[in-house]
């Protein structure tokens, strides 16, 4: 666009037309109060604060030339003949603003006057006095005294719930609709509105439940006065008190910048911090209100060991030595491979680097995994390490021209900000194609919805491939130079037509084509896939794969493949190591190992954050039948209880370390208070049991084929010779780990904790006149926005092989007519919502049913259905909902729901019937 | 020569006999004056509620950092103070407190008033901070009326604005 050239109170600016002047003017560094506006959403000109005088040059209209004065200057006329309102109003060619004119002034202090006549001023109790724009307004700009009398002020009930999150203060709200625009545009969520009119007209939540969105907390960010407070804040401390530290959300793999506000070692708030790669300004609830957990009085305190039945509390030496010892029997007794270790894919990248060192290097075995090994659990097929997106990708930047397929993911449930992201693409005209077997949040948007049958969503990316072939939207010179194996490829789907693939997958054949084509002719193409496209199996994600290849999107910035793997740090695991294939000598798989355990192949097992007891009868039998089990936690989970040494760890909040993202971007969270109870961090509990374990006489071996095969800084190799000091493991910090990783571990070399400690432009931050805009809630970002890191396919010189195949049609199963498929739920009530406010969000389990298939089967909404499948059966209550397509079964993947009994793979065939209770006889 | 010690002796008999400007401490106590700063005191309202309402302002405006304030709120059914919030907590260091009155300038309802009790002397450290009950009157010793500003919780709503259609 072109710039223009403005005069803003005699500075001279250029900016990009269409700028507002408000914009503008920050440009410019001058302060033009407002209430309404705000960057991130549609200006609407409600609040009048941004009153400005606008004069432009008088136009002749005979000749539409500007008019000259007698002086030789454009004649200039007052916009209007009034004040004009910056926000909602653009520059244009030689406009001059005029912000400190005694007509201005005039209009702000009545204008706050104004605001203030229905303002109760109650700051002294306000929780967003300190960091209240309207407070900090009225001191700058507004009347030192009001013309209306205290008595004259409308008053209101005090706060009302709105929702049980959000508490609305009636009184002190200005209306300027942050709320409701951040609802309806922003999140999607169109659950709040106005109601009434005048003196009475107020916010109201339309939903039910009220305020039902995953957002609803920000919404309290950008309220501009405390008429939005949340009830996890409401009265716990003053904002200056505050200490805000920089921390990443651990609860999904989008890797939200918060901070956690602490008051002498409290945690008092969570707050976003500004991130445009990650999060923009905004955070989920999950993330807000989820962080309860560190200070539940039932953590873990000390080591525990058990002595009979009970676990009975130990000193961390007695525990350290108990395991050492007994690990060494195991390892004498039944060899290296008898030892397992499960780290969760939720722990920092230095916990489970020193995890998987500690079991390649010291215990000598391969038996490592990050998965609970459930039987509905989908095997991990990845992408982000080999295609990934390229580096420096920026979503919060994408519109038109961009092109998103969304595979087999529910965003909302898996990985929530990725909704903000997707809908902001959208609304900036990029192109979305949500292709999943049952609706998804992301249906609402301006989205192309493809409903494959469950299972068979690998039909439809084989359809797209197919199109691309046809239509010749094949990207030419990025395959020939790039792809190996296109004439295979196209010999493979020879016999398949892109009618005959719909059909398999059940999809109309245009929006296949549309789709197909948007993604190949955009400049940008993103697929995204998630759990259900993990459950659907290899033969999706490779075929999503090629379609990246021949596509073109690949190896760029805002181009390539996002995998969303269950857990915050799965990518971390995968990429230090944590899995089964990463070394020389393949391990045990987790289900590999519960068999290898019940059949004693395995004696001793090390499992570090994970609870794969849980809700899995099977794993829990395994780990019984175990020699010795080592559980690290922070909780007395149900795998914790069947441990022979519990050893507690320090939460998020404990400790430092770091986290990478779906994106691959390291990022890193500081340490916000003492380690609650004195734990130690996770990769200092590993360092200790490898400290006892070399004090015993177990020799370490030299660091095998991880990473690219450069030897470990850390440990002295003499060049030329073999000899290899034993590894000291003497890390004194997360820093020193930190520092081996990016020495050690492919594509980590620039994630050391100084580079990610810089913060990147363009950023918000804090900027010369920030405090007008952010002015309150404070983005602020210190730590630094991370480092993404390069996948294989940014190499310009990576090659890579087509491999999509047409897979197998399953063959109908008449005893068993539907499909049941685990749908990831964000609100899942495991260990991380303890104490929190979102508990009574939670799902309690429940199998969700077309109303068709449920009138055929006679079930009643919440009446009890029994699930059979050849492994076993279960009993759920039911919920209709017509929007499922019909032969699926859905069952929410939370806790307590009975699902590995039934479940024999990702995707499971059942049938079901009303339950009729036995006991009673009667249905 | 001798004139001059008969006239300083003098002196000494003169005042031998005027009442003593000097009191026997601890059994006699000088009044203070008026506006003297001594150890503070909580104050209430008359109906016996407290007047501090936990906004944390004396402890932001505190230069010695001497006041703790933890927040809470309060239960509508059994209110501490009038309005929504309270002090749960309230803690003065008396041995970083400077006496400076910068507390009592900054409280929005005159809740934390330096009174005139000067005697502040303590076996250990820990002593010397006081908390809410050491601080409090005692609620018969309350003063004022609640201002409107703070009576929001029990205030009926306005009614609905009139509409003219």
């Amino acid at each position: 666009m072109p710039d223009v050239t403005l005069v803003i109170d005699g500075q001279t600016v250029t900016v990009p037309a269409g700028t507002n002047i408000v914009d503008a003017a920050r440009i410019a560094g001058v302060a033009i109060p407002v209430f309404c506006y705000h960057p991130k959403l549609k200006p609407v000109g409600m609040c009048r604060m941004c009153l400005v005088e606008v004069w432009t040059p008088k136009i002749d209209p005979a000749t539409r030339q500007t008019v000259t004065g007698e002086d030789g200057r454009p004649v200039m006329t007052l916009m209007m003949g009034k004040l004009q309102p910056g926000c909602v109003t653009p520059v244009s060619e030689g406009m001059e603003v005029r912000t400190t004119t005694d007509r201005v002034r005039f209009a702000q202090k009545g204008q706050l006057e104004f605001l203030l006549t229905s303002h109760p001023l109650d700051c002294p109790v306000c929780d967003k006095g300190g960091e209240c724009p309207l407070q900090n307004l009225t001191m700058q700009f507004g009347p030192s005294t009001s013309r209306f009398d205290y008595a004259d002020k409308i008053h209101f009930e005090k706060p009302i719930p709105l929702g049980d999150l959000i508490y609305l203060d009636r009184e002190r709200c200005i209306l300027c609709s942050r709320c409701v625009r951040f609802q309806d545009d922003i999140a999607g969520d169109p659950v709040l509105g106005f109601d009434n009119r005048g003196r009475a007209w107020e916010i109201i939540s339309k939903s039910d439940p009220p305020f039902d969105s995953k957002f609803s907390g920000n919404t309290t960010d950008i309220c501009p006065v405390g008429a939005l407070t949340t009830a996890d804040f409401r009265f716990k401390a003053r904002v200056w008190e505050l200490r805000p530290t920089p921390s990443i959300c651990p609860h999904c793999p989008v890797g939200c910048n918060i901070s956690l506000d602490m008051r002498y070692d409290r945690l008092m708030r969570v707050m976003p911090r500004e991130n445009d790669y990650v999060n923009e300004i905004w955070i989920c609830d999950k993330g807000r209100f989820g962080m309860r957990f560190i200070e539940s009085p039932e953590r873990l305190r000390q080591p525990l060991i058990r002595k009979g039945d009970a676990l009975t509390p130990a000193t961390w030496d007695e525990a350290i030595t108990l395991i050492a010892e007994k690990l060494i029997a195991i390892r004498t007794h039944a060899g290296a491979a008898a030892i397992g270790g499960l780290a969760s894919p939720d722990l920092p990248n230095e916990d489970l680097y020193l995890f998987q060192k500690l079991f390649r290097q010291v215990l000598k075995s391969p038996n490592l995994d990050f998965q609970t090994g459930a039987p509905g659990e989908p095997e991990i097929v990845d992408l982000g390490a080999t295609l990934g997106v390229g580096k420096g990708t920026n979503l919060s930047g994408l519109g038109a021209g961009t092109a998103v397929l969304v595979v087999g993911a529910d965003p909302e449930e898996e990985a929530p900000l990725y909704v903000l992201r997707l809908r902001g693409i959208a609304a900036r005209g990029g192109d979305l194609t949500v292709i999943n077997p049952y609706p998804t949040k992301l249906d609402r948007t301006p989205a192309r919805v493809i409903r494959p049958r469950a299972g068979a969503e690998a039909f439809v990316a084989l359809a797209l491939l197919k199109t691309l072939i046809e239509e010749e939207l094949i990207a030419a010179d990025f395959v020939t130079r790039r792809v190996q194996g296109f004439d295979e490829l196209k010999a493979r789907l020879r016999d398949h037509s892109v009618t005959s693939l719909c059909d398999a997958a059940g999809v109309a054949e245009d929006a296949v084509r549309a789709a197909a084509r948007a993604f190949a002719k955009a400049d940008n193409g993103i697929v995204i896939y998630g759990r259900v496209a993990l459950a659907s199996g290899a033969d999706l994600i490779d075929a999503l794969a090629d379609l990246t290849l021949l596509t073109g999107h690949v190896g760029r910035p805002n181009n390539g493949v996002i995998p969303l793997i269950p857990g915050a740090n799965a990518r971390g695991a995968l990429d230090m190591g944590v899995h089964p294939g990463a070394g020389k000598k393949r391990g045990l798989k987790t289900r590999e190992m519960w068999a290898a355990a019940r059949e004693g192949r395995l004696r001793g097992m090390i499992i570090a954050g994970m609870d794969p007891a849980r809700d899995n009868p099977a794993a829990a039998e395994a780990l019984d039948a175990l020699e010795f089990l080592v559980v690290q936690d922070i909780f007395l989970t149900e795998t914790a209880q069947r441990a022979d040494v519990v050893l507690p760890t320090a939460s998020i909040a404990g400790r430092e370390g770091t986290l990478t993202n779906a994106e691959r971007r390291v990022q890193r969270f500081r340490q916000a208070r003492i380690p609650e109870f004195n734990t130690p961090a996770g990769w200092d509990v590993a360092q200790r049991i490898a400290r006892a374990l070399i004090a015993f006489g177990v020799e370490p071996a030299a660091p095998d084929g991880q990473g690219d095969g450069r030897s470990a800084s850390r440990t002295s190799t003499k060049t030329g010779s073999a000899t290899v000091l034993p590894d000291p493991w003497d890390y004194v910090v997360a820093g020193d780990v930190a520092d081996e990783i990016a020495a050690t571990v492919r594509g980590y070399a620039d994630t050391t904790y100084e580079s990610l400690g810089l913060t990147r432009k363009p950023q918000w931050g804090r900027q010369p006149n920030e405090a007008i805009f952010y002015d309150g809630t404070s983005y602020e970002n210190t730590e630094g926005v991370g480092v993404q890191i390069a996948a294989e396919a940014d190499n310009p010189k990576a090659t890579f092989t087509l491999r999509a195949r047409v897979p197998s049609s399953a063959a109908a199963d008449d005893a068993h007519p539907f499909v049941l498929l685990a749908a990831p739920r964000a609100y899942d009530g495991r260990a991380w919502s303890r104490d929190s406010k979102l508990l009574p969000r939670m799902v309690a389990p429940h199998l969700v049913l077309n109303a068709e298939d449920a009138a055929a089967l006679e079930i009643a909404p919440g009446s009890l259905v029994r699930i059979v499948s050849e492994a076993g059966s279960a009993v759920l209550p039911a919920q209709i909902d017509r929007n499922v397509p019909r032969g699926l079964a859905l069952a929410p993947d939370v806790n307590g729901a009975p699902l590995s009994a039934v479940q024999t793979g990702p995707l499971t065939r059942v049938a079901i019937m009303a339950h009729i209770d036995e006991t009673v006889g009667t249905r | 020569m001798i004139g001059a010690i008969f006239k300083g002796l003098g002196t000494t008999l003169r005042y031998l006999f005027r009442k003593p400007v000097t009191v026997e401490y601890p059994e006699v106590k000088r009044p203070v004056r008026e506006r003297f700063r001594g150890r503070h005191q909580l104050k209430r309202f008359a109906n016996g509620m407290e007047r501090c309402i936990g906004c944390s302002l004396c402890a932001a405006a505190c230069p010695a950092d001497a006041i703790l304030v933890v927040p809470a709120e309060n239960d509508p059914a059994a209110p501490h103070s009038p309005g929504e919030r309270y002090a749960a907590r309230y803690e003065i260091n008396m041995l970083r407190c400077i006496f400076c009155g910068y507390c009592e300038d900054a409280c929005p309802t005159n809740a934390i008033v330096l009174e005139h009790q000067y005697e502040l002397s303590f076996y250990d450290r820990r002593s010397s901070i006081l908390t809410k009950e050491d601080l409090l009157v005692p609620p018969d010793k309350g003063h004022g009326e609640i201002p409107p500003i703070l009576q929001q919780l029990n205030r009926r709503p306005s009614p609905p604005a009139q509409i003219d259609l």
